[in-house]
């Protein structure tokens, strides 16, 4: 087990810079999710982190060592791809045994380090299988399973789940999450998917063109967004935005007719502002705002309500069931006490 | 239920049978001056030319007897065994490994490098072939298996760069760094790696550049003489005998035993030519 420390990392390749000045600390034995979009880096930062890619400048400490200029082999990491990489000339058993055989162990100690592991994974009936012979759920934990042998101090992985289909992925899900409770092994989890990201991490790091945007706890994310982007990124269904401006008297006047008293002094009059409020913050009312529902999705033990709001587009997520119809005329109202709200400049939260 | 013909299946069988046909037709056509070849070593020299050729004859060995003892043709075997299998093998070392470091490597030029070598494979063997005999003369090596080796290795490391650079970056780049992560150096992970999952690649690689070397003739017959003189060359010396004219008999029997090893290597190794070794390494 060991922190992680990353300070001011840039990535360039020739002139251009994908990495700018990057700084997290990430605690001994925390589960870290680095999420973002596509292109966001976090892929590149994860493999800086593991010593494929050269650093351009800043620094980054395993531990209580630099590691900047070591080779990713004395880093003692260890990595679990996306692809899997497992050696398809090595059967699960070498696979697994290929590091602790590279580090001159003896054979009884990887026999032993190899079988605990594939109990742990329940890999101990496919040991002596080829990996073409093995579903993609098999291969995932074999490629788990070459990471937990050598017990390293940190574990990287970089969207491991990503190639599974759906009730794979949320089986794997939980596995990993057990995996780390029971080893509690620093871990940095690169995924695109924040759901991943949530439900799996202690904290998360969302990136967005080469920046990170915030990190945090997943709650505190979800909760308090401190950008536009980490708003529109986190949660799903997602948040729905209003653009508009306040007004002299101190409200929030989002289109014609709809205005809000967002409860607290925003900015001066006139400011323009990004308001977002997430779907299970908007609430059906008696009298409030008109709205048209237009696609009702129910789920069972709750429903999704599209519905056409003064030219927008928004999402509401109630509890449980409705009778509400497509066409219907609803009226919505949002709590002033979980409105966000941004300037739309800036992309800040106000 | 009636099973519907739409049409596009019976258009599918028919265009099945169109390409097996096709297939059949190419292979006799590529076939058959082989066919001929070997047949021919069976006859009588008088049967070869007879009109119309005759398929059904008494087989011989006469003209194998005759010509193995006359034309030194046991020693020039073993020398195109040597020469084709030493250069083969040199320039499968050099080029899988230069090969890997122009797929791989981050190197500044790397690229041009890599053109610039394949470049040299436009230079007309004949340009190369005066300077080379110069050079071998020079320093008393003109006769030798090394030399023709060496000779051999200016045309087939280039060839085997370029196939084993395409073939190096099929493979994902994960294995390589899954194996750098787990305790190797870049050549560790080349070598415990990438080659032995490379396997199909490098031996149908090592058979055409083996074939390529067996088949040689233009270095072979200006940079030997006597001692290292290949097949190829004993060929040319038979179809170009201007005194007793071409002795097609011998040609045919020779042409045979040059054809015999080269088919017998390929099928040694085609269970390791099968490829899809690397199936299983990433997603399913």
């Amino acid at each position: 087990m060991s922190q992680v420390e990353i300070r001011n990392l840039r990535k360039a390749y020739d002139d251009l810079e994908v990495l700018h000045g990057i700084d997290v600390d990430i605690p001994d034995g925390a589960f870290v999710a680095l999420v973002g979009p596509s292109g966001c880096g976090k892929s590149t930062l994860l493999r800086m982190i593991a010593g494929l890619e050269e650093v351009t400048s800043g620094k980054i400490s395993i531990g209580d060592r630099v590691v900047n200029d070591i080779a990713p082999k004395d880093r003692d990491i260890a990595m679990v791809f996306q692809n899997y990489a497992l050696y398809p000339h090595m059967t699960v058993r070498k696979n697994m045994g290929f590091a602790l055989k590279q580090r001159g162990l003896p054979k009884a100690e990887i026999d032993r380090r190899v079988s605990e592991a594939a109990g742990i994974l329940g890999l101990s009936a496919l040991l002596e299988r080829k990996p073409r012979a093995l579903s993609g759920g098999q291969r995932q934990r074999v490629a788990m399973g070459r990471a937990i042998v050598r017990n390293p101090t940190v574990f990287l992985f970089d969207e491991p789940l990503s190639n599974l289909d759906a009730k794979l992925r949320v089986q794997m899900r939980s596995e990993l999450k057990e995996l780390h409770q029971r080893l509690s092994t620093t871990t940095i989890y690169v995924t695109h998917d924040q759901i991943e990201a949530m439900t799996l991490s202690d904290q998360v790091v969302v990136m967005n063109g080469g920046h990170i945007e915030q990190v945090g706890a997943p709650l505190e994310l979800y909760d308090n967004p401190q950008t536009l982007f980490v708003a529109a990124f986190i949660g799903s269904p997602q948040m729905n935005f209003f653009e508009g401006e306040v007004t002299p008297e101190g409200r929030l006047k989002l289109a014609e007719g709809l205005e809000l008293d967002p409860g607290r002094p925003l900015a001066g009059p006139g400011q323009q502002v990004t308001m977002g409020v997430r779907p299970e913050h908007l609430e059906l009312a008696e009298s409030g705002w008109p709205a048209e529902a237009v696609v009702i999705e129910p789920t069972g033990s709750e429903t999704q309500i599209t519905a056409r709001l003064a030219g927008h587009t928004v999402r509401i997520l109630l509890r449980g069931r409705t009778d509400i119809q497509p066409h219907d005329q609803i009226h919505l109202r949002a709590n002033p006490a979980l409105i966000h709200v941004f300037a739309t400049e800036t992309g800040r939260r106000i | 239920m009636a099973v519907v013909d739409t049409g596009y299946t019976s258009r599918r069988h028919l265009w099945r049978r169109v390409r097996i046909v096709a297939g059949v037709v190419l292979c006799a056509l590529f076939l058959f001056p082989v066919f001929w070849m070997v047949l021919s070593s069976f006859k009588m020299p008088k049967d070869i030319f007879t009109t119309p050729p005759v398929l059904f004859f008494e087989p011989t060995l006469e003209t194998y007897r005759s010509y193995m003892s006359r034309a030194d043709i046991t020693r020039r075997m073993l020398n195109t065994v040597i020469v084709a299998f030493g250069s083969g093998a040199l320039s499968i070392v050099a080029g899988t490994m230069a090969g890997y470091a122009l797929a791989r490597v981050r190197l500044r030029g790397a690229g041009t490098i890599g053109v610039l070598i394949l470049m040299s494979r436009g230079v007309p063997p004949i340009a190369l072939a005066v300077p080379m005999f110069l050079v071998a003369r020079k320093l008393g090596l003109t006769d030798k298996h090394i030399t023709l080796i060496l000779a051999y290795c200016t045309f087939l490391i280039p060839y085997v760069m370029w196939l084993m650079r395409a073939f190096f970056q099929s493979l994902p780049r994960e294995l390589e760094e899954a194996a750098m992560l787990d305790g190797c150096g870049r050549f560790g992970a080349f070598f415990k790696i990438i080659v032995p999952i490379s396997i199909p690649g490098i031996l149908s690689t090592l058979i055409f550049s083996v074939i390529l070397a067996w088949e040689e003739l233009l270095f072979a017959l200006v940079l030997t003489n006597r001692n290292a003189s290949t097949i190829p060359v004993a060929i040319a010396g038979i179809a170009g005998d201007t005194v007793n004219g071409a002795n097609w008999g011998a040609l045919t029997a020779v042409g045979t035993l040059t054809v015999v090893p080269v088919v017998i290597f390929a099928l040694a190794v085609q269970k390791w030519l099968i490829t899809g070794l690397s199936e299983g390494a990433t997603k399913g």
